[in-house]
């Protein structure tokens, strides 16, 4: 029976199971509900839980664990030197599904017999040619061995798939009857119900931890693999970043290191300033009209996607910079370069770093500004020597958010610094950085056992690792700032 | 109730520091102050009282235009600081609240240092020429608001480090910093234990001597034993002023009587 | 003015008149505030002017050039067996439709008159797209029964006379450029004047398929929007029960001890989490790990689901904590579980609050391009992926990444292109936000 199938009649015996355990409960109770511990819906949600959970359990884990048993037997009946090569066997597996999958198909649609399609032979049948008919193209014509071997997945694979079926509902039908055997007047199914829920909401909030886990473990593994190909001091302090997919390559953090930096540099130039001026005139000076209008206008800003950022400086800022600037100053010819990832990147973190002022600012107690403003102080005196210095530890968490963002920021970079890693002070000139780097090992044609793929992932990690530290750094000085006034 | 002590207190001055007429706040639409006519002497403390929501502490701010931060607050009516009138378009409220300083009620220390707390003033008012005088103006402030002996020793530290009833004589000699003319004080000693409230009067009480004083307060006994003179609010209108003595003793309105015998309030 | 003994009274002064320090702090005062308002002017005029560029850029390629010929459809170039059977007529390929459209060409310049000095036919051809015969053996494969008679066509024009009339080629360009030349713009005039080309509404802009490096013109974002809705619907299946339920326990039910801290921590260090870690967690765990295929709907599904995570647990917590905990004490007090409370009272309460926070994750996911870029959405895709299910795992686009694949292509009409599409992302965001705002503002309660 196919998977869905299987789920599907799990999920009707467990309806039909809410709808006994509900009727069981009424009639035991001699259809008095107050004589149940729980309301009747709980009896039937605890028998509906009785046989989907173990059940499905099983099932998932069978689809999960069974094909890796059924291919650990059948690659014993191909060659050992193909077994023993990890590449090899991958291939050769590879194959044997896809002839399997196609003799199944085959059978499927009529255009073999199942007699006809066991008893076929690597020689004689031209298995290519007849599996091409289904619509399934095999790149070579079918060797013996591995026609054996699909063979035997199939036979394995349907005694498996049977016997999946007979557990899975075999399963679902005891749990019936298991709660439906308990379920009694005195029987507290809310509770266990309840129970099943909390563990249900326990697991979701785990997904945060797997997630933080899936991440780190995943580039950990990877860049295990480069550093056991690659010298990690080379990585670390290798001042050139040239990777050659024919090998040989150079792939030194230091330049894109440097181009992150820089640009994150530029844009926390623009961004900070301003953001921090526009958080300080809408909080402070600007009367509720002006408020109404210019904050959902800047906050409009923080809803653009970066793509449209990225865009914004490949067709306008870039050759704005270029034709005004870098061209008649002598600075350069590209219209990719820092200054316009920079400048566009400065303008996206405007919002991002005026919203959070704006909370901070507003955090400092009205009675600190008007101790200020009752001793004869100005307004703009009051914000530099009172709210500015109380609200500094926010502000500079605040900042520092806004560099993780900066540094871990993408598409703005992919589209207006350019890709050529270079070590350089000139803002107009084009540089590169770590997340760009990532994008283009890790797209187009990848080889996940060559350096120049896998350096990827030490990229990855060394991009998680810094903007982890500034954001643990930046939530910690947050929160206990905002203790301070609490 | 010492009657002996209030009676030995005699005023002063007669000389008027503040005269308020016709005044009347308005936040919204809410009529919060309704034609207040008062005189405030020099060298005096005149106490507010009233009870709570009566418009005392409204008022205290108009007089060095606090309630200009309020968006929706309106003043009418005319108030006038050695006869000049506060609310002329001409006067910049920074130089009148040089002039007219302000205790509030919760202790409210900027995140300085205590030096630099009670040096805020006389930097922007640039009351000194060099570091030496700015020294001596906070030595003085300190002094003066009986704090200098318990702070002398950690100037550098956090003013918001102090207990609350020395938080309070650190806005207080913040304050006196500036050299102000008037000292306006919101309840100053209603965030304070009695033994810091007892020190704050007593500095309160000496503080007359060369400041007009003005003082809200919730409290009757405080404003008996602080104050010369004394204003009864309530819904916004100014019931009766006069001798805290006369006023404590002899009320003439029916309503500053219930009061003070604690029908109302 | 120093001296604060009583026995030296300090003068008076009037506050009628301003000291000169008061005046210049007065124009300290006056020059911050004008910083605030330039502050807050750049950012305004920053937005007017990314978006002043992008509609600038964009608006034209919601219009399109369109060449309406009358095409013969030969019945011996067609359909050589009579059948009209679709199937047979498949065997024609697009190079079979190519010269009844340069026919159609030549007729019409023969009806309208124009003579253009060294013009050749091939010329006076490319005019039309190179996508135009195949738009004709699409119709007539559909309408077996058209072969053999003439039929009027909307027939695309070429990317560069689209570019004419959009002012992006113009008569000194073409001198430069081998792709036109001024003698087929000055067809493309005299068939305006004719009235044989015209400019129309482009529909096929937000319905079609991508189209290759040539074929600018027929490019449409079609796929692009079908695979941003399918991620969408797999994210708003999967992040909002899983978010909600986190925070739920989290908000009610958790203990405080180290390992709700450390979830705790851990959501606010996800929400600032770089979107291409996400991509690369993506690639390792669904793709290289999993063995789920690449460009699929399905995996950037989920890699958003992780991404869009945080941001609907941290508005979902916001939300049950303001819910203001006499409600919950009214429950228990009349005998429900804590469960019910939660569920029957407490979460109603906050369903707006999580709507809305819901709709704006949403629409952060929708705009996200990076972690689809690695997880290999960057593929030329030119079939509709099917119906769900079936369809999550079939390769897609995604309408931020489509805008990216146009940006990297060399055709300046791409650019065009990109700009239109990120109206259209626009849009939709602003549809988004829009409704996120009309449930705040509807059902907002302040407690």
């Amino acid at each position: 029976m196919p998977v869905l199938w299987i789920a599907l009649t799990v999920l009707a015996l467990a309806a039909v199971g809410f709808l006994v355990g509900r009727g069981r409960a009424l009639s035991t109770a001699g259809g008095d509900a107050r004589k149940l511990h729980s309301l009747p819906n709980y009896y039937g949600w605890n028998v509906a839980l009785f046989v989907l959970v173990p059940s499905l359990l099983t099932l998932a884990a069978w689809i999960l664990i069974a094909p890796t048993m059924i291919e650990g037997r059948v690659v014993s009946l191909i060659s050992e030197e193909v077994a023993a090569d990890a590449d090899a066997r991958n291939l050769m597996m590879a194959d044997v599904r896809r002839v399997a999958a196609g003799l199944d198909l085959a059978v499927a649609q009529g255009v073999m017999s199942a007699e006809e399609a066991s008893d076929l032979r690597a020689g004689e049948n031209d298995i290519r040619g007849r599996l091409a008919e289904v619509g399934v193209a095999l790149g070579d014509n079918v060797t013996t061995a591995v026609l054996a071997a699909a063979q035997r997945y199939r036979v394995l694979s349907s005694a498996s798939s049977l016997w999946m079926t007979i557990a899975v509902l075999g399963l679902a039908g005891l749990g019936f009857f298991y709660a439906w055997r308990r379920t009694r007047p005195d029987y507290r199914a809310r509770n266990v119900v309840e129970r099943s829920i909390l563990l249900l909401l326990i697991l979701c909030a785990s997904i945060a931890i797997l997630t933080t886990l899936g991440i780190i473990l995943s580039m950990l593994f990877e860049t295990q693999n480069f550093f056991s190909q690659y010298p990690w001091q080379d990585f670390f302090f290798s001042t050139t970043w040239s990777p050659n997919f024919r090998g040989n390559s150079d792939l030194g953090i230091l330049p894109l290191l440097w181009g992150t930096l820089y640009i994150s540099f530029i844009a926390l130039l623009v961004s900070v300033p301003i953001g921090l001026f526009a958080a300080i005139y809408m909080s402070e000076y600007a009367g509720p009209r002006m408020r109404s209008v210019a904050k959902p206008m800047i906050e409009v800003l923080a809803g653009i996607p970066t793509i449209v950022y990225g865009l914004f400086a490949l067709i306008t800022v870039g050759p704005l910079l270029r034709d005004y600037f870098a061209q008649p100053m002598g600075f350069g010819q590209s219209s990719s370069s820092v200054m316009t990832a920079g400048i566009v990147m400065g303008i996206m973190l405007i919002p991002f770093v005026s919203s959070l002022s704006d909370d901070i600012i507003n955090a400092v107690p009205q009675t600190m500004r008007d101790g200020s403003l009752g001793l004869g102080a100005t307004h703009s005196e009051t914000i530099r020597q009172v709210v500015l210095p109380a609200a500094l530890p926010g502000i500079v968490g605040a900042v520092l958010l806004a560099a993780s963002r900066a540094i871990g920021e993408t598409m703005i970079v992919v589209l207006g610094a350019g890709a050529a890693a270079r070590l350089d002070l000139n803002p107009f000139e084009a540089m590169t950085t770590v997340t760009v780097k990532i994008v283009s090992q890790l797209t187009g044609d990848t080889d996940f056992a060559a350096p120049e793929t896998l350096v990827a992932f030490a990229l990855g990690l060394t991009l998680f690792v810094m903007t982890l530290g500034l954001n643990v750094l930046a939530l910690w000085i947050v929160r206990r700032y905002r203790e301070q006034y609490e | 109730m010492d009657d002996a002590r209030l009676t030995e207190r005699h005023l002063s001055t007669d000389e008027t520091k503040i005269a308020a007429k016709g005044v009347q706040v308005y936040y919204g639409d809410n009529h919060a102050i309704k034609d207040v006519n008062v005189d405030i002497l020099d060298k005096t403390v005149t106490a507010f009282i009233g009870p709570s929501g009566c418009g005392k502490s409204t008022f205290l701010r108009c007089l060095n235009r606090m309630n200009d931060t309020i968006d929706i607050a309106r003043v009418e009516g005319d108030i006038r600081i050695d006869g000049e009138d506060i609310y002329d378009k001409r006067v910049d409220p920074v130089q009148l609240r040089a002039k007219v300083g302000m205790v509030f009620q919760k202790p409210n220390p900027f995140p300085k240092s205590i030096y630099d707390n009670v040096a805020y003033g006389p930097k922007i008012h640039g009351l000194s020429r060099n570091k030496a005088e700015l020294d001596e103006i906070v030595e003085k402030s300190l002094r003066k608001a009986a704090l200098w002996n318990e702070a002398k020793d950690r100037l550098q530290e956090p003013g918001t480090g102090l207990s609350g009833g020395q938080q309070q004589r650190l806005c207080i000699a913040r304050a006196i910093a500036t050299s102000p003319e008037v000292l306006l004080m919101d309840e100053p000693c209603s965030a304070l234990d009695p033994i810091a409230t007892a020190q704050v009067e007593e500095l309160i009480d000496e503080l007359r001597a060369q400041y007009s004083v003005v003082i809200v307060t919730h409290s009757m006994q405080q404003a008996a034993r602080v104050s010369q003179r004394t204003a009864f609010f309530h819904l916004g209108n100014l019931v009766e002023y006069g001798e805290t003595g006369h006023i404590f003793t002899n009320p003439e309105d029916p309503r500053t009587e219930s009061y003070i015998s604690g029908r109302i309030g | 003015m120093t001296d604060l003994t009583a026995a030296a009274p300090v003068p008076k002064t009037s506050i009628l008149t301003q000291d000169k320090r008061t005046k210049r702090r007065n124009a300290a005062e006056a020059r911050f505030k004008a910083y605030g308002l330039a502050a807050v002017l750049t950012g305004i005029a920053a937005l007017i002017l990314l978006m002043g560029s992008i509609l600038y850029n964009g608006l034209s390629s919601f219009q399109q050039t369109y060449i309406s010929l009358a095409v013969e459809l030969p019945a011996e170039a067609l359909d050589k067996t009579g059948n009209r059977d679709p199937a047979e007529m498949r065997s024609v390929s697009t190079f079979g439709y190519t010269p009844l459209i340069a026919a159609a060409i030549e007729q019409k310049m023969a009806e309208a008159g124009v003579q253009i000095e060294g013009l050749s036919a091939r010329d006076a051809g490319a005019l039309i797209s190179k996508e135009a015969p195949a738009q004709l053996r699409n119709y007539v494969l559909a309408n077996p029964e058209v072969v053999g008679t003439t039929v009027t066509f909307n027939l695309l024009a070429s990317g560069r006379i689209d570019g004419y009339y959009k002012g992006r080629v113009t008569m000194e360009s073409a001198l430069l450029d081998q792709n036109i030349s001024q003698a087929q713009l000055q067809l493309a005039d005299a068939f305006r004047d004719s009235g044989t080309l015209v400019t129309g509404f482009n529909w096929a802009f937000i319905t079609s398929p991508d189209a290759s490096d040539q074929r600018p013109e027929a490019a449409g974002l079609g796929v692009a929007i079908l695979g941003s809705l399918y991620m969408m619907l797999i994210v708003l299946a999967l992040a909002l029960p899983i978010g909600v339920a986190a925070s739920i326990y989290l908000e009610e039910f958790a203990p405080k001890n180290r390992w709700t801290d450390l979830i705790e921590v851990n959501i606010s260090n996800l929400a600032a989490v770089p979107s291409i870690v996400y991509g690369i967690l993506g690639l390792a765990i669904f793709i290289n790990f999993a063995g789920l295929p690449q460009s699929a709907p399905i995996v950037g599904g989920l890699v958003l689901t992780l991404m869009t995570l945080p941001t609907i647990i941290i508005a979902t917590r916001a939300s049950l904590k303001s819910v203001p905990p006499s409600i919950r004490d009214a429950a228990l007090g009349v005998g429900a579980s804590k469960m019910q409370a939660v569920f029957h009272h407490v979460l109603p309460l906050a369903a707006p609050g999580i709507l809305t926070g819901t709709i704006i994750g949403l629409a952060q996911a929708l705009g996200e391009t990076a972690p689809l870029l690695l997880i290999g959405m960057v593929a030329f895709v030119r079939e509709f992926p099917d119906a769900p299910p079936e369809g999550f795992f079939d390769p897609a686009s995604a309408l931020p990444v489509q805008i990216y694949n146009w940006t990297q292509r060399s055709d300046p009409a791409f650019v065009e292109r990109a700009s239109g599409a990120i109206i259209v992302l626009l849009i939709f965001l602003l549809a988004m936000n829009a409704l996120a705002i009309f449930l705040r503002r509807r059902f907002e309660r302040r407690w």
